[in-house]
């Protein structure tokens, strides 16, 4: 059941609702074929761009085009998308079976195909999300999870080239969750058509993205593969939203030979420039897992004094919440396994090297966000 | 067989030190007025001032064991102690417990401070210390700023904290937040929870959190209780659940294991180590987890989990296991998931294995090797009898 995928590219697009702009001069290149994941905070514009995108709003400026066509104008019936929501519960009809369910959506397509194809395209699709066995039950005698892969079911039977995901495994429990990832994934690459996925998750994020598209204030903030944006993130907003991290605060007082020197809470401490800098306040940036605590941490480029305040232990890491003098917050370091380096009050010492301590001036793209917000974050 | 296994070598998995337990459920049972068994005769503890998380799958019984210790739910069977005292038909306003809720359910009419108020006026506080009280929580969490706005004009994550303050005002002897994190936002979850630890660690409040999400609760909780159809599996703190599960279903649920089946053929001289004949092959497994002595248990069916981050790829540990790649997953920072499939005469088996961070994605046939002692005997699947163990994880 391989399928065709298209491309999806949106040129300068703004979005206002009244006198609240909600996208701005958005631009955005979707590959055919591709998983791409939109993500970013509550109220960032993710939804609308994802509904521009399917033409359920409609733009205020710019244009929306399939493989190169312009689509702006069409109306969403006419532009053969699958459009997967979050609240699927209220979608199904709750006295029609799962096979009836996932039918009715080719059967109103109304593109002359016989009640045998139905047929077979319904149990092709029950057959690659695993629900086969739930054909003949009504929605009300499925779990969660099931109850989602129909609503998947009934979009993937269409057989669009482009599938559009309102955060499709929000509302499920944490494992069901991880499990449907690992769904996601395979029915992508089974079906070969274009994916556009739009989550708050930025862990989901990370795992289903081909490509991830960083959102915040109406505004991209980066587009990238997902190893690209957490190692090399364009602004601190998006290494601060994009997994965890510790913040400095302070400003260039010299360049090194290693990058820059920063004056921060914690005295002068080497980092890597990104972007920009040397015209004003930043903040540096330090990965838990990238740094150390305990002996290791001695041969690191940048060595601090801490007290030991939290030590929690997650099964796969051990995370450790550290402070140090000036510093009036915690940071946390992660390590792997479940080693000790000590009890709460302790004193212990942390370091990280400069490769690893990005610095950046260039807070956001938008500029609606200040260093207090990063530190706070 | 069940009451034996939940029973851990290391005294007080099951029963922390009772000493200084200020909540005691003992038999609780709750069969709602449809016949629907929802609790079936569970037995916990929590000691002063931990910080307790209830965790199972959607249906094992956590949100009807929160709501009856609150008095929400009134119970089938069983007693609930507070402090010694049987409240088991206490009214909910006499029991001296405040319940959270996801949905933070504030006043709207009131300011952020006339909802934390609102509690110590019905108790009739005298108003100095009633303003002491307030001030005191008002800085505890933060809200200094905010405490003249109405609800309507706060985040999601300020509403949670002013509905946090309102509760803990009152100094209750337990407080109960029902998956109060479930409706935010990724990050603000992973603030929130640092803020919850913190206030926790502040006050000397015991906490009762119920959860379905198993970092959550290996984050926050000094003891789990981790809940399967109405029944406990296991209560005991993150190390011991994580490192020590006593059924298939704790060490599945609680973190990720790949959970096998087989035969017990063979124990080693000392003691030490057991083969497990399964549709696989032939696997060495630490015996260390037991309670039985490994020699009864031979010729028996028995499950076996190791841990994804056990598993290496290449050949070279104890255990070995050809397999096909199904997928790669990449998570950076914090290394390559492998998703693996086994082939067997007797079906098929997805494998996870977690590395670090891989520079090339293996693909085709490879050999996952691991180490016997990241092999844990498990001496049942479940205390529930016959559960499908895949579907029972997802609450199916």
């Amino acid at each position: 059941m391989v399928m065709c995928a298209r491309s999806v590219t949106t040129a300068s697009i703004d979005k206002a609702f009244g006198s609240e702009s909600v996208l701005e001069d958005v631009s955005l290149d979707v590959e055919d074929g591709e998983f791409c994941v939109i993500v970013g905070p509550s109220g960032c514009g993710k939804s609308t761009l994802l509904n521009c995108l399917a033409g359920l709003v409609a733009v205020d400026d710019g244009y929306v085009a399939y493989d190169g066509t312009d689509v702006t104008g069409r109306p969403v019936e006419d532009r053969d998308v699958g459009y997967v929501f979050q609240e699927f519960e209220d979608t199904l009809f709750p006295h029609r079976t799962v096979g009836e369910n996932v039918a009715f959506g080719l059967e109103q397509q109304d593109d002359g195909l016989t009640d045998a194809e139905i047929d077979e395209r319904v149990d092709e699709v029950l057959d690659l999300l695993n629900i086969k066995e739930t054909r003949e039950d009504v929605p009300e005698a499925l779990s969660g999870g099931q109850q989602q892969r129909v609503e998947l079911a009934r979009q993937l039977v269409r057989r669009c080239d482009l599938f559009l995901l309102d955060d499709p495994l929000a509302d499920l429990d944490y494992k069901l969750q991880k499990q449907m990832e690992l769904e996601m994934r395979r029915i992508h690459a089974e079906l070969g058509s274009t994916f556009v996925y739009v989550t708050h998750n930025q862990d989901q994020a990370l795992k289903l993205a081909d490509r991830l598209v960083v959102m915040n204030d109406g505004r991209i903030e980066q587009v990238g593969t997902p190893k690209t944006v957490y190692n090399s993130p364009a602004t601190a907003f998006v290494a601060r939203f994009v997994g965890d991290s510790n913040a400095l605060t302070g400003d260039v007082v010299r360049s090194s030979d290693v990058g820059v020197v920063v004056d921060s809470e914690l005295g002068e401490v080497s980092a890597t420039p990104r972007g920009d800098v040397g015209t004003r306040a930043g903040v540096v940036l330090l990965r838990p897992e990238r740094m150390t605590i305990g002996d290791g941490a001695t041969d690191r480029d940048t060595t601090v004094q801490a007290e030991l305040r939290g030590v929690t232990y997650t099964g796969e890491v051990t995370e450790f919440s550290v402070t140090a003098d000036g510093l009036d917050r915690e940071f946390i370091v992660s390590e792997p396994g479940r080693p000790s380096f000590g009890t709460p009050g302790d004193d212990v010492v942390v370091g990280w090297d400069a490769a690893d301590a990005q610095y950046f001036e260039t807070l956001s793209v938008s500029g609606s966000v200040t260093v207090e917000d990063i530190v706070r974050f | 067989m069940a009451s034996d296994a939940t029973q851990q070598p290391d005294e007080g998995t099951t029963h922390r030190g009772t000493d200084d337990a200020v909540l005691d459920v003992s038999g609780f049972t709750k069969i709602y007025p449809d016949g629907t068994l929802a609790v079936d005769g569970i037995d916990f503890s929590i000691d002063r001032g931990d910080f307790c998380v209830l965790i199972g799958p959607s249906g094992c019984g956590k949100s009807t064991t929160l709501h009856s210790i609150v008095g929400k739910i009134d119970v089938t069977d069983g007693t609930i102690t507070l402090d010694g005292e049987d409240i088991t038909d206490t009214p909910t306003y006499e029991r001296d417990i405040s319940l959270v809720f996801q949905d933070f359910q504030l006043f709207p009419h009131l300011s952020v401070r006339g909802n934390i108020r609102y509690g110590l006026e019905r108790m009739g506080v005298p108003e100095p210390e009633m303003e002491a009280r307030v001030d005191r929580i008002v800085e505890l969490l933060k809200l200094g700023d905010l405490v003249d706005r109405s609800p309507g004009e706060l985040s999601a994550g300020q509403k949670q904290q002013v509905a946090l303050a309102r509760s803990l005002v009152i100094e209750p002897k337990l407080l109960l937040l029902d998956e109060p994190l479930g409706d935010l936002d990724y990050k603000l979850q992973k603030h929130m929870e640092r803020e919850l630890m913190r206030i926790h660690h502040e006050l000397d409040t015991t906490f009762v959190y119920v959860t379905h999400d198993q970092t959550q609760a290996m984050r926050l909780a000094d003891q789990i209780v981790v809940m399967n159809e109405g029944q406990v599996e296991q209560s005991g703190t993150a190390e011991e659940v994580y490192d020590a599960p006593s059924t298939a279903f704790v060490a599945t649920f609680v973190g990720d294991s790949n959970t096998f089946f087989g035969e017990l053929t063979a124990v080693s001289e000392d003691g030490s180590r057991a083969t497990v004949e399964t549709a696989f092959g032939d696997f060495q497994a630490s015996t260390d987890n037991l309670v039985s002595s490994p020699r009864d248990l031979l010729g028996t069916e028995i499950p076996f989990s190791v841990r994804p981050q056990s598993l290496s790829l290449g050949a070279g540990g104890d255990n070995e296991l050809t397999c096909e790649v199904e997928d790669v997953i990449h998570h950076p920072g914090s290394g390559t998931q492998v998703v693996l499939e086994a082939e067997s005469a007797a079906g098929s088996k997805t494998v996870q294995l977690m590395t670090r961070d891989l520079d090339d994605a293996p693909d085709g046939r490879v050999t996952a090797s691991w180490a016997a002692a990241d092999t844990i005997l498990l001496e049942e699947t479940s205390v529930v009898p016959d559960v499908d163990l895949e579907a029972d994880i997802l609450g199916e």
